[in-house]
């Protein structure tokens, strides 16, 4: 259980330590909001269990349009829910590429390599930021 | 650190961790299996707005069938449980004490919550649903 407790000696690593249980609690919290509002939003009779668990992981339209809702434009699509799915989707990258570069540094021990490794996931996570991004506020040309 | 401790394969499968090896175990293979699914099904989808290619349609149609859905429910069940497990104990240590009631309890819940919705969907995969 060695990277289950943080290093002392780094205050970066103490504080990612302590973000991935803050933003773990608070993804648990932005799933159950968005579930709850989706019920009272009228899912609760139009909505299937897959597409809510779709929608709480990821709060856009595309996930509950293949449901029974007639229009999703006035309460699945709008700035808050866009604004809502980029915000979740940041906190859940950043616990989740952090949780790669924790699964990194245990099995990988060339210095370079690890180097090359840690790179590696830093590209992969703001390629993953910018193409989530660029879905949930639709800015294809 | 298996390699310092210059442990093989074999070895390592027989390590009596019992239940708090496999909590450990479950948290990182569900927590690298939600990394690669969700990371590839955006990709996939970004690509596949951008440009329609075949691989991310291939990424998507994989991703939207049934099997694939009961593995992500469970890899997204089993980590937020452990998860909120690891998280109460960590920030309330004296609830170490009841660390192996916590982690049975864990079971407990995770068994019917995930078992109920896993079941009906192979069911409804083998009665011909999509």
């Amino acid at each position: 259980m060695r990277s289950r407790y943080p290093n002392r000696g780094s205050g970066l690593e103490y504080y990612l330590w302590i973000f991935t249980r803050l933003s773990g609690i608070l993804m648990l919290f932005m799933a159950a909001f968005g579930i709850v509002y989706a019920n009272l939003a009228g899912g609760r009779t139009l909505l299937d269990m897959a597409a809510q668990y779709r929608w709480g992981f990821f709060p856009t339209y595309w996930h509950v349009q293949n449901s029974d809702i007639p229009d999703v434009f006035p309460n699945w699509s709008n700035s808050f829910w866009q604004i809502y799915a980029v915000l979740l989707f940041f906190v859940a990258a950043v616990h989740g590429f952090n949780g790669l570069r924790v699964v990194v540094e245990d099995y990988v021990h060339r210095p370079y390599l690890l180097l090359f490794a840690k790179w590696l996931v830093f590209v992969l996570f703001l390629f993953t930021l910018f193409a989530a991004a660029v879905i949930v506020f639709e800015l294809f040309v | 650190m298996y390699r310092g401790r210059h442990v093989g394969y074999l070895e390592g499968l027989r390590y009596k961790g019992q239940e708090n090896m496999l909590a450990w175990v479950l948290h990182r293979i569900t927590g690298l299996g939600i990394l690669i699914l969700v990371g590839t099904h955006v990709i996939a989808a970004f690509f596949l707005n951008a440009i329609g290619d075949n691989i991310s349609t291939t990424i998507t149609t994989i991703y939207e069938s049934k099997p694939m859905q009961v593995f992500v429910y469970f890899c997204v069940l089993y980590h937020a449980l452990n998860g909120l497990r690891l998280i109460v104990e960590d920030l309330w240590p004296p609830l170490l004490r009841y660390h192996r009631e916590l982690l049975w309890f864990q079971w407990l819940v995770f068994l019917p919550v995930f078992g109920l919705p896993a079941a009906l969907m192979i069911v409804s995969l083998w009665s011909g649903g999509a």
